[in-house]
């Protein structure tokens, strides 16, 4: 680093400097910030993709310790400045938040940023007979639930973490745009076509979700896997089944959202599971609550209900087509998510989930 | 509704008589279908009161078993609202940017050794600084019954923007042969901070209307700072970004003040604490910090013309404390500078 007295060697301003060395000092700077780095001459050239987040962990800005210590908000590789009084930051751990992926996330949910306002064609969308509209206005009405959770939880964990791990702060704060972009879009599609709200939903994995006082590593258990895989399936089965292009376009979107979101949470729980002791066992004690959890909510049988009228095409549909079509979504929904916790190396064995699950869980699926 | 049956399969499709109004059929506009075009009967109805413990979207059929997993801290509507909050909220969804892509950072060239620096000790503080507007937003969404969506969202917006913010800086700060310098340590958890604030409309006081104010009539001289067209991008969506979370702060104070007119001393008291800050350690235009030393290096076009970019520091000071002025006058609370509480034209008076 050049010494911050040295000669400067050119700029836009080196007349005016020259005059200026003659002329006595109005103002005494004391210059005590400069030459204060821990490393100088970086220079990160932007790439195919332009400059990205992840670009930046180059030497001492790419060190990203498994503590941070620092309390304050200095930025990642900057000089502390001693003395400060802490922040009170709860995730201070690189194994309750990290995954590697999450600067590249977040640059891809800036890239793939919509706005249901101007981007979804609202206009295909036409009248549907009454059944079909009530079913579209109640599954509408639990993914504004879900997506309230999403924002609640999110929104509740993000100024709890470490600025030690900005790219997951970072990372999380486009996921809680995407929640409320879906919280927003879900309740236009109810109200814009002769419907209206529904009931709201039963709540127990809501509950779940915000009652994780273990940490984020138990929220993202239940937020990004259990109601994130069930949500994202949802979303999948949907668009199979939208009456016209706003609803393909809305569900479509969604789930490209919401994969992001299910992408992050498997990294993280895979890397919390490498880095802690007994996380795997407490990860595999979470799931089984979480099962429990859903499986009450889904007793309930108001999303059963509307979900089978749509893959049904009406309530007389729903009955076997709707119910086969549920099924489906069950049946992917679960395969989907056991794939993953094998992922993770937490695997699950589907004998002993919640019988209302049981039934849809894929045969030959089992512990390793 | 009748209920159905298919051998063991009975449906009750109760729920299609429990609905909120019906036949809602919100009207698309020149702008597509906004926020604002689905606020249509009861379901734009915003309660003064929230009761809505169980995250219900508002307008929806309240289920008796649900449990109550709300505990928000923000259930009336004074303490948050605005009226131009679904505006505001689609104006941030239109003009999202990507610092990736949209900044031109090959115009970026290398600069003299004092400006690099004087541009790297700016960009730390502001890296650091855009930290704290995003995590106290977020902490009061969680806290926000969803009955005030509107607000809410535009929140949620603010959090997404200073995300971007923090990255760009921190981007130009190894962009160009520097790197971070030192943070100040203004943003720790200091009494009478933007942290700290115990209620929404002294924390929206703090941040949206004196600490982003002040931000924002930084960034609107990039023009001025810019030593390329990527940092005169930079300030220039910036700016458009913080007049948004500016006019929220506005917006809430002049509903608050009609609102919760009981209310009133009780805000002047949040301005007067951060009158007492406003041109502090926390501006990087306040006094002789060392942003501002920085940005009189960069102003000036290098340390040997400090005399003349600290000058020009100083107008930007007196702009900042016209345009607070300016601010807290349409809020609706423009008394203090007529008898005699507000110091501000005072300190504009003796701003060098």
């Amino acid at each position: 680093m050049a010494r911050a007295d040295a000669p400067k060697t050119g700029g836009k301003a080196d007349g005016a400097a020259q005059e200026q060395a003659e002329a006595p000092r109005k103002y005494e700077p004391k210059y005590n910030w400069m030459n204060k780095s821990r490393q100088w001459g970086v220079r990160v050239p932007p790439g195919k993709a332009g400059l990205k987040l992840g670009d930046l962990n180059v030497g001492v800005y790419g060190e990203i310790p498994g503590h941070w210590t620092d309390e304050t908000r200095n930025p990642r590789g900057a000089v502390a400045r001693r003395g400060m009084p802490p922040v009170g930051y709860a995730v201070r751990d690189k194994a309750g938040l990290w995954a590697d992926s999450a600067a590249d996330l977040y640059e891809e949910a800036i890239q793939r940023r919509w706005a249901p306002a101007t981007d979804v064609p609202w206009n295909t969308i036409e009248p549907l007979p009454d059944d079909v509209e009530h079913a579209v206005c109640q599954v509408c009405t639990e993914l504004i639930g879900y997506a309230n959770v999403d924002i609640e939880a999110i929104t509740g964990w993000q100024h709890r973490m470490s600025y030690g791990y900005h790219e997951v702060k970072q990372f999380l704060a486009t996921a809680g745009f995407d929640a409320a972009r879906h919280f927003e879009c879900f309740r236009k599609r109810a109200l814009v076509n002769g419907g209206g709200l529904g009931l709201e939903g039963p709540g127990r994995v809501n509950r779940l979700i915000l009652e994780s006082r273990g940490g984020w590593t138990e929220a993202v258990v239940y937020l990004l896997l259990l109601r994130g895989v069930f949500t994202m399936t949802l979303y999948k089965h949907l668009e199979r089944h939208a009456h016209n292009d706003a609803e393909r376009f809305i569900y479509g979107h969604a789930l490209t959202d919401k994969a992001r979101h299910v992408t992050y949470g498997l990294e993280h729980l895979k890397f919390a599971i490498a880095h802690v002791d007994d996380q795997r066992q407490i990860v595999a004690t979470l799931f089984a609550f979480g099962d429990g959890g859903l499986a009450r909510d889904l007793a309930d049988p108001v999303l059963k209900e509307a979900l089978a009228v749509i893959f049904g095409g009406s309530v007389r549909g729903a009955v076997k087509k709707g119910l086969a079509g549920y099924g489906d979504f069950m049946r992917d929904f679960l395969g989907t998510l056991l794939a993953m916790c094998r992922y993770i190396d937490v695997p699950r064995d589907p004998a002993r989930l919640p019988a209302a699950l049981k039934e849809f869980a894929p045969v030959g699926d089992v512990a390793a | 509704m009748a209920t159905v049956e298919n051998g063991t399969e009975q449906f009750d499709l109760g729920w299609m008589r429990r609905t909120g109004p019906w036949n809602t059929r919100a009207p698309r506009g020149k702008h597509g279908l906004t926020l604002a075009d689905v606020a249509v009967g009861a379901y734009g109805e915003a309660p003064d009161e929230s009761d809505n413990q169980t995250g219900r979207p508002r307008g929806a059929v309240a289920r008796p078993g649900s449990y109550r997993i709300g505990g928000y801290a923000v259930r009336s509507k004074s303490e948050i609202w605005l009226d131009n909050a679904s505006f505001l909220y689609e104006e941030a969804l239109q003009r999202q940017w990507s610092s990736a892509t949209d900044v031109p950072w090959h115009t970026i060239e290398p600069l003299p050794d004092d400006v690099e620096q004087a541009e790297c000790q700016l960009a730390t503080f502001l890296t650091e600084v855009e930290f704290v507007a995003g995590d106290v937003p977020a902490r009061w969404v969680s806290l926000t019954t969803p009955d005030f969506l509107e607000p809410r969202q535009v929140l949620l917006a603010q959090v997404m923007d200073e995300a971007r913010h923090m990255d760009v800086f921190r981007k130009r700060a190894l962009a160009n042969g520097g790197g971070l310098m030192q943070a100040t340590g203004a943003t720790s958890g200091f009494v009478g901070g933007i942290d700290l604030s115990r209620d929404f409309t002294e924390m929206s006081s703090r941040l949206h209307v004196s600490g982003e104010g002040a931000v924002l009539t930084l960034f609107r001289m990039g023009e001025l700072m810019a030593q390329n067209e990527a940092e005169k991008v930079i300030y220039r969506l910036c700016a458009q970004d913080e007049a948004r979370h500016v006019a929220f702060g506005i917006m809430h104070l002049r509903y608050m003040a009609s609102a919760a007119p009981e209310r009133r001393e009780e805000i002047h008291c949040y301005l007067d604490e951060a009158e007492a800050g406003i041109i502090g350690a926390a501006n990087p235009v306040g006094q002789l910090t060392p942003t501002s030393e920085s940005m009189a290096i960069i102003l000036g076009g290098g340390k040997a013309n400090f005399d003349d970019g600290m000058n020009k520091v100083i107008a930007i000071r007196r702009r900042q404390l016209g345009e607070y002025k300016k601010r807290v006058i349409s809020a609706g609370f423009g008394e203090r500078f007529e008898n005699g509480r507000s110091g501000v034209d005072r300190m504009i008076d003796h701003a060098a």
